[in-house]
């Protein structure tokens, strides 16, 4: 009998194993499993160019639609997987069928979260995770009409400038004192800060949201501070949490996500995961971690696909993404929490610039806008947790090249 | 009729070892890529949201990084190497003719 690999979640990650099972060569069954209707579809134009009608599903495709037959992936679309049996090695579906795996991967990701405010199952309160739910808040697009975008991530910063760029009047609403407060900091937070408003969002910072009101339908948002801000439609971006309940009651340990080693390993033997879902020990940052990012999923989908073909490298990429808005291009590479210090170079009035977040001199993470080049520059920086006077790194006649060039000559590696 | 032409776009010193530079040909823009001394002609023009390769991008052997979202592809076929671009980039033969590069267009 041929092993047969069952992948649960059927998203970036879970697409994305699958296809490198049979590029590396896997001749086995395999089995992709997702609770959405649909082939596995990349996000990120969710909030972007499908958003504001640019660009089409099927471009958003992770594989064409004939790849899943031409490659014998046995596909189980809009089925979920309710309950995980690792002692016979087994996943029962909603569908009442059971399926048998030798080796499972699990990458059934995140979902939004949704705090319990009185109102938010209103009519027109939307959030965005799906293509349903970008297909739903796409008709309500139209120029002149008013939303309010609540939590001022990236999902709610591209919300938001999508929004604009489609006419809509944009009111945004978040508890810190800027967008993406919390990941860059409060001096590259007024930036964003800027940029939305000088395409004409209204922001409301250090306030939150504590009724949706209407009748049937939202037509206005109540907030702490007594505001009332009346609206066509909102958009709630706060926040998101994994989802694990697939594996409740198996011995498979989570915690934030599901928890496994650089190998995507899980403490089960033949059971791992990748992608959103994956709380998993980073080498470079020394510590298990969980990020919402494309090229994650897609990097730790197929570093989960040669783990389970014996093939097994530490995956140890540098988390990178990017996030377009108003024809801003901002990238983040690395990954932190806390920083002692932020040194820029560039100009942050001109929007052209890369800051550096260092602890103890160590740059743990960078955040660009406009500036590609100097985050692929940096990126070996950051993997080799290198320690830079700050002063080269805000002085624009030093190359970034050059160092880690001289470090790679230095007597220590 | 396609009839091809030899278009003198630079000179070879013009673009360092591991560096990139376009040059608009007949309304196209042409990324040549100096891959430590051997030169590798490119649309400039990356699939996925047609940002220029040679402007943002940069140069790992034979690799090109797409500066804004990270597309990688070969310089020497235009084929792709990493995803988000949809679809590989047109690749020119070039010729080296006495410190000139000359690109079939």
């Amino acid at each position: 009998m041929p092993p047969t690999f069952v992948i649960v979640g059927a998203s970036l990650a879970g697409g994305t194993a699958a296809a490198t099972l049979r590029q590396e060569g896997f001749d086995g069954d395999i089995i992709l499993i997702g609770e959405e209707a649909h082939l596995p579809y990349e996000r990120p134009p969710l909030s972007k160019q499908y958003l504001r009608g640019e660009m089409s599903f099927a471009k958003a495709l992770v594989r064409p639609s004939g790849f899943y037959e031409e490659n014998r992936i046995d596909t189980r679309f809009g089925v979920a997987a309710t309950r995980l049996d690792p002692a016979d090695r087994k996943v029962d579906l909603a569908t009442g069928e059971s399926v048998h795996y030798d080796k499972l991967l699990i990458a059934t990701g995140v979902r939004n979260r949704r705090p319990p405010i009185p109102g938010l199952h209103l009519q027109n309160v939307f959030d965005l995770r799906s293509v349903a739910d970008a297909d739903a808040l796409r008709a309500e697009i139209r120029p002149g009409r008013k939303a309010v975008v609540i939590g001022m991530g990236f999902i709610g910063c591209e919300v938001a400038a999508s929004l604009r760029q489609k006419g809509v009047d944009v009111v945004c609403i978040d508890p810190s004192p800027t967008p993406l407060f919390r990941v860059l900091g409060e001096q590259l937070g007024q930036v964003i800060s800027t940029i939305q408003r000088d395409h004409g969002v209204e922001t409301v910072f250090e306030d939150v949201v504590t009724r949706f009101e209407g009748d049937g339908r939202v037509e206005r948002v109540i907030t702490k501070r007594d505001r009332r801000i009346d609206c066509d439609f909102a958009v709630v971006g706060v926040g998101v949490e994994p989802v694990i309940e697939f594996v409740a009651d198996s011995r498979v340990e989570s915690s934030n996500g599901i928890l496994v080693d650089e190998y995507c390993r899980t403490n089960v033997l033949d059971i791992y995961a990748a992608g959103d879902v994956a709380n998993h020990y980073h080498p470079v940052v020394r510590k298990r971690l969980r990020v919402e990012h494309w090229q994650n999923a897609m990097q730790q989908g197929a570093a989960a696909a040669r783990s389970m073909l014996g093939k097994a490298k530490p995956y140890d990429a540098v988390h990178w993404f990017w996030s377009d808005q108003y024809g801003i291009n901002l990238q983040y590479a690395g990954f932190q929490q806390k920083w002692d210090q932020v040194v820029v170079r560039g100009n942050l009035d001109a929007r052209n610039l890369i800051a550096f977040y260092l602890t103890h001199g160590r740059i743990d993470a960078v955040v660009a806008l406009n500036r590609g080049k100097d985050v692929r520059r940096v990126m070996p920086l950051i993997k080799a947790r290198a320690t830079v006077d700050p002063r080269q790194l805000r002085d624009e006649s030093v190359d970034l090249r050059s160092l880690i060039e001289s470090r790679l000559s230095g007597a220590q590696i | 009729m396609m009839t091809t032409r030899f278009v003198t776009i630079a000179q070879t010193a013009d673009i360092q070892p591991g560096e990139l530079a376009a040059f608009e040909v007949e309304c196209v823009r042409i990324a040549v890529a100096n891959v430590a001394g051997r030169f590798f002609a490119i649309d400039d023009t990356c699939t996925h949201e047609q940002c220029s390769l040679a402007t943002e991008g940069t140069l790992e052997g034979t690799v090109v990084t797409c500066g804004c979202h990270g597309a990688q592809f070969d310089v020497t076929t235009g084929a792709v190497l990493a995803p988000p671009a949809p679809e590989p980039v047109k690749a020119y033969p070039l010729h080296v003719d006495q410190g000139n590069l000359v690109v079939e267009v």
